[in-house]
């Protein structure tokens, strides 16, 4: 079962002084601080509020 | 059931962890269907999908147990059920790393909720390990990689002596069995917890304590009456912990 | 705020007094189960997941045979990584140490390996049908130990100058007489490696079934161009690497690329390790023989103090100090 993109192959590399970071893992962690500031800022459904708590 | 006592004086055990743990527990608690009116943000969420990562993790886990460490090597579809495992290992920790920003930023280990916070970093320290157990019985060449890099840590501090990375066998069945029983047992005693003590509330700004200590004291007839008009699904009041009355503010118009 | 305050302040966060919606817990649950495991299917039928190959004796030893001739020799004189590794291999070097404490010594050998006999001599004795092998064998065996050093040693210093012949042999120049029965020896174990029998000589036991991959594994890491004993230690050498670190080195997975958060291939890695990695690549940790442990002391109080976190002053106090929670708690706050 062929995957639609093929990822087996060297990836791109962010190197800079002694920081080597692979594009994938970049990716990873930019889009795990998107999805914290969008979880964070993103308008929430607004609910009734009238129950006492079980 | 429950039988009286035997009349020797003696402790029943079974009565008393039943008594603590319909103390602690109550259905109610257990399985609320209310939550606190301040939760209405999104990163609430990043729980329990980290709860559901594991569930997934554990379910294609299964699947690639009852067929052997080799099958995904030779067939498509045991290829696509380790490709599962291994996306469901990203997108544990990917929610469960979110999951602890958005806690830590709400210092949700105020009120009483210490252990809370404990046994949810214990488990992110634990899944380590037991993912590095599960990267070095791929019997690949990362596996090959990894294990003979990682002895070197495990060697230096001591447990190498007897935490073999290069034993399969003994990495397998730590992988399968030992480390995830670990990591459920974490997991189930922090969302026990959190049903326990609660989802930590905001904190209280300057200037707002009084006002809601005033609709904390009007609340307790509004929330009577909310429950008489609620009688299809209304809840019985816990056993043993007294409700906290709503503080009766009046509905939102927006 | 005084102790006594503080818990005060701490108690009016023990209970929700305000006011509840109603919620549907297991349905949030089964949703959350279910777009998970749609997540997880689309990813898989996208990107699947790498399974490089094992690299096996065989494969090393036909695709780079100087290489592998060189690390057989290592092992037989002892300069090898695994050979002067310590505990929990065996005595031959100290491990790790941190203030002077050093715990592979509080457990000991636990795994033993002797190099020169267990990649060399014994794979060898069991090639009986190899003419002038077994006399080869007997005569480095009853040397004494200088002279055999002197023998390995020449030999180490000809395969800078060996080639590899098309028909996987390796041709090695030099004074065949001062490599005594090593040359013999060596091409033995190559032709055996080749054929794929050192492979399974490495695994074998006394058992039949065998789940343990310590004793070859070993072997194929101690691969990293250089003798690790005049490196330092076994630290992998992105300079000048062997098959096997050339092979890791291509994947992005040695410790100076950041290998620990790194998987094979372009599919994301284990993001999680980050700060794990990070310590090996700064002072002192980078050129530390003891690397390791310090990595794993620095990481382990770091592991506690993230435990701890809701009893560490300023730590635990700085959400209250960057109000990210008013962004969180915004409806609450503006209802309230």
């Amino acid at each position: 079962m062929a995957a639609v993109f093929n990822l087996n192959h060297p990836p791109h590399i962010a190197h800079w002084h002694f920081i080597y970071l692979s594009v994938p893992n970049i990716i990873v962690i930019v889009v795990m601080l998107v999805a914290f500031a969008l979880a964070i800022l993103l308008p929430f459904p607004k609910h009734k509020v009238d129950r006492s708590p079980s | 059931m429950s039988a009286t006592s035997d009349g020797s004086g003696r402790k029943n055990w079974t009565v008393e962890l039943r008594k603590r743990a319909v103390a602690a527990l109550p259905p109610e608690k257990l399985l609320p269907d209310g939550q606190p009116a301040y939760m209405s943000s999104w990163i609430y969420v990043f729980g329990v999908l980290s709860l559901a990562s594991l569930v997934v993790l554990i379910l294609s886990g299964s699947i690639l147990a009852l067929k052997g460490p080799t099958w995904w090597h030779v067939t498509g579809i045991g290829h696509f059920f380790n490709s599962m495992h291994l996306w469901s290992v990203e997108l544990f920790f990917f929610f469960m790393v979110i999951h602890l920003w958005g806690k830590y930023w709400m210092a949700a280990w105020r009120g009483g909720r210490k252990r809370t916070w404990i046994t949810g970093a214990v488990t992110f320290l634990v899944a380590i390990p037991c993912a590095l157990t599960g990267y070095v019985s791929q019997q690949n060449f990362d596996s090959q990689w990894i294990s003979t890099q990682a002895k070197d840590a495990m060697n230096a501090v001591g447990i190498g002596a007897f935490f073999n990375l290069l034993d399969f066998g003994q990495m397998y069945s730590w992988h399968i069995f030992l480390l995830p029983m670990a990591v459920v047992a974490l997991v189930a005693a922090h969302v026990l917890l959190v049903r326990k003590h609660g989802i930590v509330p905001p904190f209280i700004l300057d200037g707002h304590e009084q006002v809601l200590a005033a609709a904390a004291s009007d609340g307790a007839e509004a929330a009577e009456a909310a429950d008489a008009a609620d009688a299809p699904d209304g809840q019985p009041e816990p056993a043993t912990e007294a409700p906290a009355p709503p503080t009766g503010e009046p509905e939102p118009t927006g | 705020m005084s102790r006594a305050e503080r818990k005060r302040e701490d108690e009016q966060y023990r209970t929700w007094k305000g006011p509840y919606r109603p919620y549907d817990l297991i349905r949030e649950a089964s949703i959350a189960v279910g777009v998970v495991l749609a997540i997880v299917v689309v990813l898989t039928i996208l990107f699947s997941s790498p399974d490089d190959a094992p690299t096996t004796i065989q494969s090393w030893s036909k695709a780079a045979p100087v290489d592998f001739v060189s690390v057989a020799n290592a092992e037989l004189d002892g300069s090898s990584a695994t050979a002067g590794y310590g505990p929990p291999y065996n005595t031959n070097g100290q491990p790790q140490q941190i203030l002077g404490i050093k715990p592979a010594n509080w457990f000991g050998v636990t795994y033993p390996i002797d190099t020169a006999q267990d990649y060399v001599i014994l794979p060898l004795m069991t090639m009986t049908s190899v003419p002038g092998l077994q006399n080869a064998v007997k005569t480095y065996t009853s040397a004494s130990s200088s002279q055999q050093g002197k023998w390995t040693t020449a030999y180490d210093s000809a395969l800078a100058k060996a080639k590899a012949n098309s028909d996987g042999t390796v041709t090695v120049p030099g004074n065949s007489a001062s490599f005594g029965p090593v040359e013999t020896m060596m091409s033995s174990l190559l032709a055996d490696a080749q054929s794929g029998g050192l492979d399974g000589n490495l695994l074998t036991t006394k058992q039949f079934y065998q789940t343990d991959y310590t004793k070859i594994l070993m072997f194929l890491q101690d691969d990293n161009g250089d003798n690790a004993a005049a490196n330092g230690g076994n630290l992998p050498d992105s300079a000048n690497p062997g098959y096997f670190f050339n092979r890791a080195q291509s994947e992005n997975l040695l410790g100076d690329q950041w290998g620990m958060m790194n998987e094979t291939g372009s599919w994301p890695g284990q993001v999680w390790l980050w700060l794990y990695t990070f310590w090996y690549q700064i002072k002192p940790f980078s050129t530390s023989a003891n690397a390791d442990i310090l990595v794993m002391a620095v990481m382990g109080v770091l592991s506690l103090a993230f435990v701890l976190i809701p009893f560490i002053p300023v730590i635990n106090r700085i959400p209250r100090w960057i109000p990210i929670y008013k962004l969180i708690w915004r409806e609450h706050y503006r209802q309230a």
